[in-house]
Order: C-alpha cells, then structure tokens, then sequence
C-alpha cells in the first residue's frame, strides 16, 4: 500500500501544482468573463514571466525583490499594448468569437517561436528565491513550495476584495454581464477590456515566476500549463473566478496523486481525461452558466 | 435643453430614421409614442451615442454630442434607462446603485445619493442586498430608474419601462416618474403605451416608420382623432 | 472595415466554374513535365499535401463553422497508423492510405460527438486541440508501439506498379516524381469530393449551419447528422494525406505530425488563401509554401512567419487573399458594365 507520508508530500505537491493551475486559469477566465473569448497567447504571459526572471536574476544580477515587480510591470505593459493595437481593432466587427481565438494563436506562436530564435532554445536555470526547507509534521517542506502558496492566496483575497469593493472591480463586473448597461453608467468599456487584458497577462506571469526555479525556463514552458489552464477553465465554468481556483486545486490534486498510480509521462492524460469527463457530464463546469 | 435637429441614421446602408427634430426644453416631461419598429428605441441609442449618425446634431445644453464617445455622456448630465432594464443581474440592489455614480464626479458622493433614492424607492431599501437577477419585473424597472439617477442627471431618457409590467404596477412606476419631474429632472419618456405616456407628459412626438409624424400638447395629442384611432384603440 | 467589403463577390465564390477547376488539375499535372528539378518536386508535394490538409479544414470550419484546432490529430492518425500497419501486419501502402483514412474517419465521429454538441467556437477550439495533444502524449509515452519520440524508421515506401500495364513505375528515394503524382491524385479526389458535397444539398445545408445554427435548425435541417458527415470526410482525407506522408518521407515522429505548430500553419495557408472559398486553401498553401522557398533566408523563422502572418490577415484581410481577388474581379466586370449577376 501507499506510503502515508508519501501520500501527504503529494497532497502538498497537488496543492502547489494546483495553486499554480488556478492562477494561471483566473486570468484566463478573467478574459473570457469580461471580453468573451479566449486567449491563446497566454501560455506566452507564462513563458515571459518565467523569461523575465531569469534576465533579470541571472543575466542582470538584480535582486529578486526588485526583479519580480518589474517583470510583473513589463508583461501588464506588453498585454495593454498587445490588446490596443492587436485585439481591440476586431471588437466591433462580426465573427469576433473566431477572430479573436486566432489571432491570440497567431501571437502566441510568434512570441513563442520569437523566444526561441533570439533567446535559444536551452532550458535556463533559475535560482530559488527562497532556498532551504522546514519541518512540518515530520516533512521537509521547502519554503519556495510554501511561498507558492502564499502568493496564491494573496492574489485570490486581492481580487476578490479588488472586485467586491473598489471602482475599478465593480465596473469590471458590470462590463462582463452586460457591456452596453455599462457605457450607460459611464464605463469606458474598452478601457476596462485593457486593462482586464494586462492583468491577466500579469497572473501568468507570476505563476511563470512562481515555477520557473522548479521546472526551468525554455521557449515552449507555456503551451502545457495553457492547455491546462483551458480545462481547468472549462473545469470551473467559463468566467467563474472561484471556478477556476476551484477547477485548478482539483486539477492539480488529481494529477499529484495520479503519479502514484501511473509514470510521470502519462499524468499528463489525467487532466485530458478531466476534459472529457466535463464535457460529457456537465459542459458548463462546476460554477458556469448555460452559455456553454 | 436637448435639441435633435435634421438627424439621419443608418444601420450599416440601410437608413432607420429620416431628418428628425425633437426640443425638449428643461424641466419637462415629454414623450415620444409610436408602434413598434417605429424608430423610438433607435433614437434614444442615437442620443446615447451607442449609434452612430450619419448626418444631424445633437445639442445638449448647447453642447454637440456628436464627436462623444458614448461613455462620456452621462458626465454631460443625461442618463438613459434602457430598454428591458438591463440591470445587472448577478449584482446585488445596492452595488447596482452604487455602479450608477461611477462617473467621478459622483463616486465620492455615492453614499449620499444612495440614501437619497432610498428614500424615493424604499422597496429597494429592503431588498438592499438582494441579487438583482431575482427581483420580480416592476422592482427591477424601479431599479433601473434608480440606478439611472444615481449620477444626478438633468436629463432623463426612459425607453418603454411600462413594457411587461401589469398596469398597477405601470401606474407606481409612472407616479415615480413625476415626482422624479418635480424635483427637478427633464423627462424624456419613450413608450408604446400611448395612452399613460401622453397622460403624463406635457408635450409629445409621434414616430413612425424613422419620421416623426407629429407634434404638440398631450392633451391635444390625446384628443387627436388620428392618435385615437392608431394608437389609443378607439 | 467590413461595410468596405462588397459582399456580394462573394457570392461568385460559392459557385465554382468546374472548367476552373479542371484547368487548375490540367497545370498540376502538366508541371513535373516542366520542373525536372527534384528539390522543388519534393516542394511541391509538400504543397499538395497541405493544401489537402488546409481543404479538408476549410471544409470543416468555413462550410460547417466547427472551428477545430485539431485537424492536425487525423494527419498524424492517418500517419501512424499505416505506418505501424505496414511495418508490423506487412500490408502493402497502398493498403494504408485508404485504411489510415478511414482509421482517421472513424476516430473523428468518436470525438465528433461530444464536440458538436459545443456551440461556442472558443470551447470547440480547445476540446479539439485537447484532442490533438492527448495523441500526442499517448503517441510519446506508448513506447512499445509508436517507439515514442525515437520515432519510426524505416517505413516501407509505395510498391511498383505498372501503369496500364505498360508503363513501369518505381518509388525510391531518389525519384520524387511519382510520389507527386500519388498525392496529386489523393488531392484531386479530395477536391472533387468536396465539390460535389459543397454543391449538393448537403452543401447547402452546411453553408446554412455556418450562418445560423438556430435558423438552421428551426429549418428541420437535421445539423449533427451534417457536421459529423463533415467531420468524417474531413479528417478521411487528412488521414489519408497523412499515410501518404509516413510511406514518402518514411520516417515519423510525434512532434512532425501532432503538433500545434502543424495546426497553425494549417490555419495561415486557409485564411490567407480565403477562408470557406474552394480554392482559398490551395491557393494559400501554394503561395506561403513556395514563398518561403524563395526566400530562404526567412525559413529559419517559419513559425514566427506564420503566426505573425495569422495576425495580419486577421486584421487587415480576413477574407484572405482569393476573395480580395474576387473583389477585384468583380469591380473590373462591373466597370466594363458586365451587369449584376
């Protein structure tokens, strides 16, 4: 039988993966909520927040404290301009459901394919930002894990709280459920679009930052955890911000725990074998609407 | 206060409505009546500018709306209570008000505003944390105009609010509307319902196929043999 | 930008002169005559076998609307599954090419199904993809039967045959030529089927789903028996080009079948030719193929060509390269007072 203690340090490991999957997957739901569709360049948000930090820590010698910020800084400026000038032309014209999910794959294979050519093809090491383990429960838990998190539950309390009581959170929510209603309000819609855009940009990043010190940083570290972050959106329902948090533990609990069970290449299968299950069961997700 | 002078409309090549003049002048109740397709929805989202005109100006208080962006028309003092409500469903009575004083000129002052139209609107006052998808038809239309009043507007559009709604209901809604007039807001009221919005108005227009057809006082709308016939039933 | 598309010339795509056609089959057969050379033999295979693969999506997503993003998982079926078959059971390829269609066809209704019952294109795009890399991951990690990212070697090539029985026709790796031949002939039946499912009464009914799927189906058109048809018939003939390409390359590996960088050149030939024309798709795969040939320099960034090409046409020519040509077309017949059609 399975090792107790062996079980624990896969929970753990399901938690982190899974904090991760549901920080990537927010923003991605985060788009679809607001703007309606999807994106799929956001891998590349992943792959240069992870980018981001080896240049700054490795190439550049900076501090982390002052590296991680910019970097999340840099990816939220990327994602504004990418959507002012890139995406926001196709808003008002017809066949905006295809359009936009092709041109966000036509972005996100160039920069992709741009990593590859000009910053190589080798997978780059990145330090830990917090070295060292600690002892829980008989364990060693390092503190990277811990810190992973962390950053989770902050940024879920920040939004939450973000779209409960600020300005800017409500009318984002008054934007997602009915754009025209908002522009009556006074809500520059497209504004809102934008910026909805760079932040979600920025949360793939910092989960790049986040798990670039444990699976290294290369050109294509962002097509799994899209891929991913896809189901675990349709998972927790399309738009659903506590549906993807959701969606993502699950996702990443399931996974940890399938390695006990199956070899590390097949685990893969396990969130495809998720997709199918929804999309069979209950296509709307765990918290979604009938508008699948 | 808002003058429609010479206003032409197109959905993409096909023209909706034809040289449209309307005046309202300040602190009345006026009405726009016609059946439906008559242009009366098009119109108020032309005003809003959530349609573009090909040819015509809009004059509010002297200012041309034309060359602005749809969202800054609220600021400007003229605030629409669409068609069918449009409140946002997944958001509770209160944050439906409080997004209503988003512009900023308001927003410090939300709180203030919303006792306000608490008082005006005490239904709303009870079901403050209520979602507002679960409110029943007339509470939402009474939401609707609340929320349309938070930002202090000085101008008000309301687009068919007796549409669905029993006539009871119809008559506290349009009670509302007057004493809404009373302290002070212009009304520009669009409806269907030919008979209420004449009898709560002063003056009225009547649309028909994208022209307006008619004009003058209400009562002398309702009196009109034509308006009788074709939109009062009798 | 759309007011400034005059659509109706493209009504003159939908109808397709078959004396075009025929002409267009005339030239590709009439070309090895002309280029000996082969390198740009082997090219233009090349070409063929993606403006077979970019037609056989068109139909599926600018006839039926499903907009799939795993089109490339029927290519790599199709691949594989004649390669193993040929070398494991010693069938001939021949044998294959019909039998990785039809592996491919079969496969497509079985997650057909769960697809079409998705209205929204976005979440199509992503079960189909999920799809696709699902292939890929059972492809890498089954080592035993596809030797995994080793790869396949040595897979049997074409057998010779005698041409009615006069001419004799030999497959090796030096002579490109019949190979061309071979996958023309694959891509002239594919066109040809999808001509006549385009212009029957089942085309029509396709065309009506892309623009509605309620009016459609408040029209008693029976939609998922349709789409699956299309599905079927388009990933057949992606899975017949891929048998094709296992036995003329004879080498396989996952990532050159199954991966996502096949399904987004895939996607940039078909918009750039003209995405739901007949012959966008070909189009498209001839010019960006052959484009990228001459300039050499620039084939290094394939990828990056190709995606940002994706980005361009979808801004400034959504309706790709064929139907700016229509336009032009049709202001020129309309100048010379050709009259409304």
């Amino acid at each position: 039988m399975i090792h107790f203690s062996i079980l624990i340090e896969q929970l753990i490991n399901g938690l982190v993966l899974g904090s991760m999957y549901a920080l990537v997957a927010s923003g991605l739901t985060l788009i679809w909520g607001t703007m309606k569709m999807l994106n799929f360049a956001h891998g590349e948000f992943y792959m240069l927040g992870g980018f981001g930090l080896y240049f700054g820590i490795v190439s550049s010698h900076l501090p982390a404290w002052i590296t991680l910020p910019l970097v999340l800084i840099i990816v939220f400026l990327i994602g504004v301009l990418l959507e002012k000038g890139l995406i926001a032309p196709l808003l008002g014209r017809p066949g905006w459901d295809v359009s936009a999910v092709v041109i966000t794959l036509g972005i996100g294979i160039f920069i992709q394919n741009f990593a590859f050519k000009f910053w190589g093809g080798d997978f780059q090491n990145v330090p830990y930002m917090f070295e060292g383990t600690v002892k829980v429960f008989k364990m060693n838990l390092a503190w990277h894990r811990i810190y992973i998190l962390a950053i989770t539950l902050i940024v879920i309390i920040a939004f939450w709280q973000i779209m409960k009581r600020t300005r800017f959170g409500m009318a984002m929510r008054a934007t997602a459920q009915d754009n025209e209603a908002a522009t009556l309000m006074g809500i520059p819609y497209r504004r809102i679009y934008r910026i909805t855009f760079g932040l979600s940009a920025c949360l793939a990043a910092l989960a790049g930052t986040a798990l670039a010190p444990i699976f290294s940083v290369n050109p294509w570290m962002g097509s799994g955890p899209m891929i991913k972050a896809f189901i675990v959106v349709i998972l927790g329902g399309l738009g659903s911000f506590s549906g993807a948090i959701l969606g993502g533990l699950i996702m990443g609990l399931t996974e940890s725990l399938s390695v006990l069970f199956l070899t590390s290449g097949w685990k893969d299968l396990t969130s495809f074998l998720l997709l199918i299950l929804i999309l069979v069961i209950r296509p709307s997700g765990l918290f979604g609407t009938k508008e699948w | 206060m808002l003058r429609v002078s010479d206003l032409h409309v197109y959905y993409g090549d096909a023209q909706v409505l034809w040289g449209i003049n309307l005046n309202i002048a300040p602190g009345e109740v006026c009405t726009l009546i016609g059946a439906n397709g008559g242009g009366k929805t098009t119109l108020l989202k032309t005003i809003c500018r959530l349609l573009p005109t090909r040819k015509g100006s809009i004059l509010l208080s002297g200012v041309d709306l034309k060359d602005r962006e749809p969202h800054e028309i609220l600021s400007l003092g003229l605030s629409m209570v669409p068609e069918g409500r449009r409140i946002f469903p997944s958001m509770t009575v209160e944050e439906n008000l409080k997004i209503g004083a988003y512009i900023r000129r308001v927003w410090g002052k939300k709180d203030s505003q919303l006792e306000k139209n608490y008082k005006l609107f005490p239904r709303l006052e009870e079901r403050r944390q209520q979602l507002a998808g679960t409110l029943s038809g007339g509470e939402r239309q009474m939401l609707a105009i609340a929320r349309a009043l938070m930002s202090n507007p000085q101008i008000l559009l309301l687009d068919e609010p007796s549409l669905g709604l029993a006539p009871k209901i119809v008559e506290h809604v349009m009670e509302t509307v007057q004493a809404i007039n009373q302290n002070g807001v212009t009304i520009l009221l669009v409806e269907q319902n030919a008979n209420i919005a004449l009898r709560v108005s002063q003056r009225g227009y009547v649309i028909e196929s994208g022209r307006i057809v008619m004009e003058g006082g209400s009562d002398a709308l309702l009196n009109n043999q034509r308006i009788k016939e074709a939109y009062l039933g009798l | 930008m759309d007011d400034q598309f005059d659509h109706r010339s493209l009504k003159v795509l939908r109808i397709i002169s078959p004396n075009l056609i025929g002409g267009i089959f005339i030239i590709l057969i009439l070309l090895p005559l002309l280029i000996r050379n082969e390198y740009y033999i082997n090219v233009l295979t090349i070409c063929l076998i993606f403006a077979t693969l970019a037609s056989t999506w068109n139909l599926m997503v600018g006839y039926t609307g499903i907009l799939s993003f795993g089109h490339q998982a029927f290519y790599g079926l199709g691949a594989y599954f004649s390669a193993l078959l040929t070398m494991k059971l010693h069938l001939s390829p021949w044998l294959g090419l019909p039998l990785g269609g039809l592996f491919a066809g079969l496969l497509s209704l079985a997650i057909g199904f769960p697809c079409l019952r998705l209205r929204i294109a976005p979440y199509v795009a992503i079960a189909t993809l999920a799809f696709s890399e699902i292939l890929l991951v059972i492809c890498k990690n089954w080592v035993s039967l596809t030797r995994g990212e080793m790869g396949l070697w040595g897979i049997p090539t074409f057998s010779d045959l005698v041409l009615l029985n006069l001419i004799p026709i030999s497959f090796s790796k030096g002579a490109k030529i019949p190979y061309y031949y071979v996958m023309l002939t694959i891509f002239m039946v594919t066109m040809v089927f999808i001509y006549f499912q385009m212009n029957s009464k089942v085309g029509l009914a396709l065309r009506s789903i892309r623009e509605d799927q309620d009016a459609a189906s408040s029209l008693g058109v029976n939609i998922t028996r349709y789409k699956l048809t299309a599905f079927f018939t388009s990933s057949f003939f992606a899975g017949v080009t891929g048998s094709f390409y296992a036995h003329y390359i004879m080498i396989l590996a996952p990532d050159s079948v199954f991966s996502v960088g096949e399904m987004v050149e895939i996607v940039a030939i078909t918009l750039v030719g003209g995405i739901g024309t007949f012959l966008g798709p070909t189009l498209g795969a001839f010019a960006l193929i052959i484009g990228l040939e001459l300039l050499r320099g620039l084939k290094d960034y394939r990828l990056m060509i190709y995606g940002a090409m994706l980005v361009m046409v979808i801004l400034l020519m959504p309706h790709g390269i064929l139907a700016g040509i229509y336009q032009i077309i049709f202001k020129l017949k309309g100048a010379i007072g050709y009259g409304d059609k």
